[in-house]
């Protein structure tokens, strides 16, 4: 379906100063400074807030879910992320305490 | 000038006077937050249907602290003066009271006037030697920002889209100023008020209004217009035919039994 409404822009934003700005929705408006205007009103008025930004949606590209097979791995890398390694020492430890209790 | 630092400090005379100010402005955002209200559901998009109806809120919201003030100054129940009074009881100026008549231009043109009034009387009261009322005008600050931000935003584009929506906004304007400047009616607290430190002289914020809304009409291409008489009369209850039905619809469940409890 078009949207016949006025452009869009996303939404992100930010909880404190230094955290990441988190994407949170979408706004109608006919300009940035009236979409962030709007935004505060839709994504900021019950929660913890510092800043606010706006993206026109043109500005972003996104990959295709039809080549959502990139992302796919082919063989196993586990050794790629932090619960991929073993930790035994804190295992047993935790098997040990089990036991003593 | 001796500052009052709890509310028990001011003398009869300075009492009734701060009673009188916080009545009118309780009274202002209550009908200008019921006003907006009205628009729920209604406005021209969904986004600014949710800022228009958060902003009415926060008005409300306002208007419970001036008559929590109140409260302890005199007595008074908070819900009994929201709801419980009689058109000829409420201090609010004539220019909350304009029904809406679903003009969207007049309304945002409205708030944008009435949100400068609040933070011209606002930044004032944050010096108030009233000092209770000096930190209300600083916690209700951001929220008068972010609605002045909102009025301004939405004249500017108006006033500078087409030839339709800058004659329409050109018609409230010449409509909402005569009432616009009824929101500065001194009253026969003026002098008391300015003498003890509390709130300044209204023709002193009136003229501090102009000056902060002249440029951004001009810059919304609208023109000013002169030699208005101010329409007064709200701020000693003589009230138009419009607040008594605003107040028959906003009253209408207090009023099935006044002494529920919620």
């Amino acid at each position: 379906m078009t949207d016949s409404q006025w452009p869009v822009f996303e939404v992100f934003h930010q909880q404190a100063r230094g955290e990441p700005h988190i994407y949170v929705g979408s706004v109608h408006a006919t300009d940035p400074e009236m979409a962030l205007i709007l935004a505060k009103e839709q994504y900021a008025r019950r929660q913890a807030c510092v800043n606010i930004w706006v993206v026109p949606i043109e500005a972003i590209t996104a990959s295709r879910y039809e080549d959502d097979d990139i992302f796919e791995r082919g063989t196993d890398k586990s050794y790629r992320e932090s619960w991929g390694y073993v930790t035994p020492k804190t295992t047993q430890q935790s098997d040990q305490k089990k036991e003593n209790a | 000038m001796p500052t009052f630092e709890t509310l028990i400090e001011l003398n009869e005379i300075e009492r009734d006077a701060a009673i009188d100010l916080l009545t009118r402005l309780g009274d202002d955002d209550l009908i200008m937050g019921h006003r907006n209200s009205e628009w729920t559901g209604l406005a021209p998009i969904l986004e600014e249907d949710i800022a228009f109806s958060s902003m009415a809120q926060d008005e409300m919201g306002h208007a419970q602290a001036y008559y929590q003030m109140i409260h302890e100054l005199s007595g008074d129940d908070p819900d009994t003066l929201a709801f419980g009074r009689g058109p000829r009881a409420y201090r609010c100026s004539s220019f909350v009271s304009l029904p809406n008549e679903r003009d969207w231009g007049f309304c945002v043109l409205r708030q944008f006037l009435y949100d400068m009034a609040e933070t011209v009387r606002l930044t004032a009261l944050e010096h108030s030697s009233l000092v209770p009322l000096a930190q209300l005008a600083r916690k209700l600050r951001g929220e008068e920002k972010y609605h002045l931000m909102h009025g301004r935003s939405w004249v500017l584009r108006l006033g500078n889209s087409t030839d339709d929506a800058h004659q329409r906004l050109q018609a409230a304007l010449y409509k909402a100023y005569p009432h616009a400047l009824g929101l500065f009616e001194p009253t026969s607290a003026d002098v008391t008020l300015a003498q003890a430190g509390i709130c300044p002289r209204e023709e002193d914020l009136m003229r501090q209004w102009e000056s902060a809304v002249v440029p951004v009409l001009g810059d919304a291409g609208l023109e000013i217009p002169e030699d208005v008489q101010p329409v007064n009369g709200g701020r000693v209850g003589r009230q138009p035919e419009a607040l008594k039905e605003l107040l028959e619809n906003m009253q209408v469940v207090y009023n099935i039994d006044p002494s529920a409890k919620w």
